[in-house]
């Protein structure tokens, strides 16, 4: 299980990876992909959306079920990543490098955790 | 979770790092650390196995096993013939299924039911209860058998190193057996829940079950777990009980009949009396017959049923999501997820499966029975109205060994033909068949078994002008039978006729010919109807019974196809009303020689289905026909079958050096006058029944069955050209024939000795007629016969009696009779052998060898080639202007 330490984690097991001071990059953790399973959908935000924290902003599908990805900010999305429309198993192979958006005017990341902190929570 | 049970194979799952959830009580594999796409994608194109042992397993045995089965299950279990397998509903009183199950004939007086995992609770309360009527018990032996599906395209090749390289079980769906595997005992089935045309389920005792899941491991299957299994069983469409079948989303019961299977799963055969559900079936019965003919009148019965649906917007579609047709709810998608498939390119028999993949969203839905195919839908993904369509099938499997995706196409329109100028086409249509022509005949080794060039003589007279012309004519009983043409003119080809079925009947040595026929196909069509009518002749105020049973050649076995019910029988042949299947019955084949009959066992047949017709005959032969014996056995019992042999391929061989059909008690012969004949394309009857005899009642219907039954103009042009051929085939026979069966057994040999391997008896040099057969590998048919038409050899790839179908087809048939006509002899074949020994088995390029071979054989043998002969041919040449 990987956990770089650049990144930012939230609770709901997303990552965030700052920009600058006010964008950032989201995506889902290498703990989350795997409880996941195989992702064979996502359902993107679309640009201009506003997103809450700990709120759903976009779902991702497995086989079995389709699970809710929860936003580890408030912001608006700014981009989304629409080659994991084709290719959600990307979310699966390189979680760390495979993000979903990119959300601007962010705000409320400073209670995320670190790479440690998160570590030590999944292995709770 | 609370006192899950676990199977046999609990241990292995755990060790394997398997996902474990609760499946029906039972802590099962859900997928394996690989995941479920993989799992998916490893069976499609290799061999999964599927610890399947949760399953509920109940034997029944008792006097009145079978009653009990009748009664509580929707199939007829008369049907069910030892080592056979069916699919079948547990109904409840309302017509709504209880369960689905299936039904194993391992032991003649023993019957597997197979039920759900989740279900067998509630299905040993009701059976329990049903059983107290019937001198039958019912033994619950999950424990004690484990049970594991193999499947995939590679599962054959793998359970065949476990039983030594033995057959499995006969290759068709639903067949059984009990084989050995390295010392233990266990019983395969050729049933799956994965649509694979590839797919075997291995029962196996409790304590051998872990030896067996870990051999199938070594031998390069992968563990896969529920999750691929339930989306290999929505890309095959088969239902899963508590989601296409049971309650439907907002819990009113579905209908049995609203399951596509119930067509194949219910029966009403009068031997299956009143069981539970008859009458609530019926009905149902009676409203899908209705909406099948797209009377949409009464849906009262039937409201909804289950149909396949695709996702053609992106998103995924799951059980319970509703589905529009505009703005009304028209129902709700039953199962749904989204699938993987291989992508392929290519088209027909070309098609080459990638290794790249895709994914797709598809599902069941239960919708409103006036949906149909092709209409477009919408479903209502979390709110989002998503775009669907309801596609005929997600797959299809009748290109073995490959399960093949059917990815939703709308239909393409047709370009509708212009008018105009068609000279240029004209032109490029002679230039091309001059092109194909020289190819054929002059670079090209055609080794067809069912093809033979005709000779010039043949093939001018086949263009002269009878080609033109009507003949009509018939036997008038006011005239003494005197033939009565209906046209003028025709002189010259009413004795041409005449000649034929002179030539024809010395060659045959039988009583009366028919030669009207324009091919071997119609003549077994008008054979078959004129027994019919023969049958029925004395009764014309009801409708015709039809033929049964019959006796014939399996077509795996090398039968005919047109002595099958999908080919010519298609008309004549009954239904049995125990078995509601066709009142068939097939030539047993020698265990240690699939290619030969067993008479034997044949007897035994005979005397238990009495047949009142046999058909000889086989389009992939090695041997002799045994008619003599079968006869004889006949006669003895004193049956009144009629015996027929369909020689289409062998007609040629009629004498001393093959079979001489009519002495040795066949009653009937059909053929085809192309094969080892010497063309051209026609067809042949001849019987042996004499004027004054019963039976000559059948000839005379023959003949009103060929005219007017078959034709009307029966291609004159080639009439002559018949008996030009027929006159070649009685002068040159004995030399002719005699070459034809030595090359044979000299080109086996020689390709065996090349390193091919020959399929057939070494002891007869692996055949008796003019066809070789030759093994190249499972599904390897195709391929090796393409190579070698790039390499100008012509020849077929065959499914052998142990192959799923052509596709899957593991051999090659060759055929000798044109090239000896050419000229070919031992010599000329052992060179040809080394060549294709080259081609197949070492990739060589060998065109240029082969059209080196052929350019000093085109001259034509066993045919007339005095001067005279050809001088006559050049004015008949230069006079009609061919």
């Amino acid at each position: 299980m990987n956990f770089p330490a650049e990144l930012k984690y939230s609770k709901d097991h997303e990552w965030l990876k700052m920009l600058d001071g006010t964008t950032a990059l989201v995506g889902i953790t290498d703990f989350a992909q795997s409880e996941l399973g195989d992702l064979v959908f996502i359902n993107l935000p679309q640009e201009g959306d506003e997103v809450t924290k700990e709120e759903s902003f976009c779902d991702v599908e497995s086989v079995k079920a389709v699970s809710d990805v929860m936003s580890p900010v408030d912001g608006v999305v700014a981009e989304v990543n629409s080659e994991l429309e084709d290719e959600p198993q990307k979310l699966n192979e390189d979680p760390y490098g495979a993000w979903i958006a990119k959300i601007e005017n962010i705000s409320g990341y400073a209670e995320l955790m670190d790479a440690a902190a998160y570590e030590a929570f999944v292995q709770k | 979770m609370s006192e899950l049970k676990r199977t046999q194979l609990f241990d292995a799952h755990v060790a394997a790092g398997a996902t474990m959830v609760d499946f029906g009580g039972w802590e099962m594999p859900i997928k394996y650390p690989t995941d479920i796409v993989a799992e998916h994608l490893y069976t499609r194109h290799a061999c999964g196995i599927f610890d399947v042992s949760h399953m509920g397993r109940v034997m029944v045995e008792g006097s009145e096993a079978v009653p009990f089965l009748q009664h509580v299950l929707s199939s007829n279990v008369m049907a069910l013939d030892l080592n056979q397998a069916q699919y079948a509903i547990i109904p409840n009183e309302n017509g709504g299924a209880v369960d689905d199950a299936y039904l194993y004939r391992f032991e003649e007086d023993r019957y597997l039911l197979v039920v759900n995992a989740g279900n067998t609770d509630k299905d040993l309360v009701h059976l329990n209860e049903q059983i107290k009527k019937f001198d039958a018990k019912m033994t619950v032996i999950t424990g004690d058998w484990a049970a594991i599906a193999v499947q995939g395209p590679k599962s054959k090749e793998i359970l065949q190193v476990l039983s030594g390289g033995k057959a499995l079980t006969e290759p068709v769906k639903n067949a059984l057996n009990t084989l050995d595997f390295e010392g233990r005992t266990v019983r395969v089935a050729k049933t799956g829940y994965t649509g694979e045309p590839l797919g075997y389920e291995v029962y196996v005792e409790s304590g051998e079950s872990a030896w067996l899941w870990n051999r199938l491991i070594e031998l390069g299957a992968k563990p896969a777990g529920l999750g691929a299994r339930d989306t290999l069983r929505m890309e095959a469409c088969l239902p899963l009980y508590g989601h296409d079948m049971g309650d439907d989303p907002e819990g009113k019961e579905i209908p049995i009949f609203a399951v596509p299977l119930a067509k194949f799963a219910v029966s009403f055969s009068e031997q299956k009396g009143n069981f539970i559900g008859r009458e609530p079936l019926a009905k149902q019965y009676e409203a899908f017959k209705r909406i099948m003919s797209r009377d949409f009148s009464d849906l009262s019965v039937l409201p909804r049923r289950i149909m396949p649906i695709t996702l053609l917007d992106r998103g995924v579609m799951r059980q319970g999501m509703p589905v529009y047709k505009g703005d009304k709810q028209i129902g709700f998608v039953t199962s749904g997820t989204m699938v993987p498939y291989y992508r392929h390119e290519g088209e027909g028999l070309q098609t080459v499966i990638l290794e790249e993949t895709a994914k797709r969203a598809i599902g069941l839905a239960y919708v409103d029975s006036d949906t149909l195919e092709d209409d477009e839908v919408q479903v209502d993904v979390r709110g989002r109205r998503l775009k669907a369509v309801i596609p005929p099938y997600h797959m299809r499997v009748d290109a073995p060994p490959f399960a093949r995706p059917i990815i939703y196409r709308p239909d393409e329109e047709e370009a509708a033909a212009a008018s105009g100028d068609r000279t240029p086409k004209a032109l490029d249509l002679i230039n091309r068949a001059v092109e194909n022509h020289l190819w054929r005949q002059e670079k090209c080794i055609n080794l067809i078994p069912s093809e033979m060039t005709a000779s010039r003589a043949v093939r001018l007279l086949c263009a002269s002008d009878p080609s033109f012309r009507y003949a009509e004519h018939k036997k008038v009983k006011s005239f003494y039978d005197a033939d009565v043409f209906y046209y003028q003119g025709t002189e010259f080809i009413d004795e041409v006729e005449q000649l034929l079925v002179e030539e024809m009947k010395a060659f045959l040595g039988c009583a009366e010919v028919e030669t009207r026929c324009i091919s071997g196909q119609m003549s077994n069509t008008a054979v078959f109807s004129s027994l019919m009518d023969w049958k029925n002749r004395l009764d014309r105020k009801h409708d015709a019974k039809r033929l049964g049973y019959i006796m014939n050649n399996h077509i795996i076995k090398g039968g005919h196809l047109s002595a099958q019910p999908m080919g010519a029988l298609h008309d004549y042949i009954a239904i049995d009303p125990v078995t509601e299947r066709h009142a068939l019955v097939n030539f047993p084949v020698c265990a240690d020689n699939i290619y030969k009959i067993d008479v034997e066992e044949t007897k035994k047949a005979i005397d238990q289905y009495r047949p009142e017709f046999i058909i000889f005959g086989k389009s992939m032969v090695l041997h002799k026909e045994p008619v003599a014996a079968i006869r004889k056995f006949v006669d003895e019992m004193g049956l009144q079958t009629t015996v027929m042999y369909d020689m289409a391929h062998v007609l040629g061989l009629v004498g001393d050096y093959f079979q001489k059909p009519f002495q040795e008690g066949a009653e009937i012969v059909t053929g085809s006058t192309h094969k080892t004949f010497f063309g051209p394309q026609r067809g042949v009857i001849g019987v042996n029944y004499k004027k004054g005899e019963l039976k000559y009642g059948l000839w005379e219907t023959i003949e009103t069955r060929a005219f007017p039954g078959s034709v009307s103009n029966h291609h004159l042009g080639t009439q002559l050209g018949l008996l030009m051929a027929a006159y070649e085939m009685n002068h040159f026979k004995d030399a002719y024939q005699k070459a034809v069966v030595n090359n044979a057994k000299s080109f086996a040999k020689s390709l065996k000795a090349a390193g091919l391997d020959v399929a057939g008896d070494p002891a007869n040099d692996y055949t008796e007629t003019h066809q070789v057969i030759v093994n190249v590998g499972y599904g390897a048919g195709p391929d090796v016969a393409m190579r070698l038409e790039r390499n100008n050899i012509i020849c077929n790839y065959q499914a052998t009696p142990e192959e799923e179908g052509f596709t899957a087809s593991g051999a090659l048939r060759i055929g000798v009779n044109e090239m000896t006509r050419f000229g070919f002899g031992p010599e000329e074949f052992d060179k040809l052998a080394q060549i294709m020994a080259d081609c197949i088995l070492r990739g060589k390029e060998v065109g240029e060898d082969v059209a080196k071979l052929r350019a000093a054989y085109t001259e034509m043998h066993y045919c007339f080639n005095e001067n005279q002969v050809v001088d006559a041919l050049n004015t008949l040449a230069r006079k009609s202007g061919i």
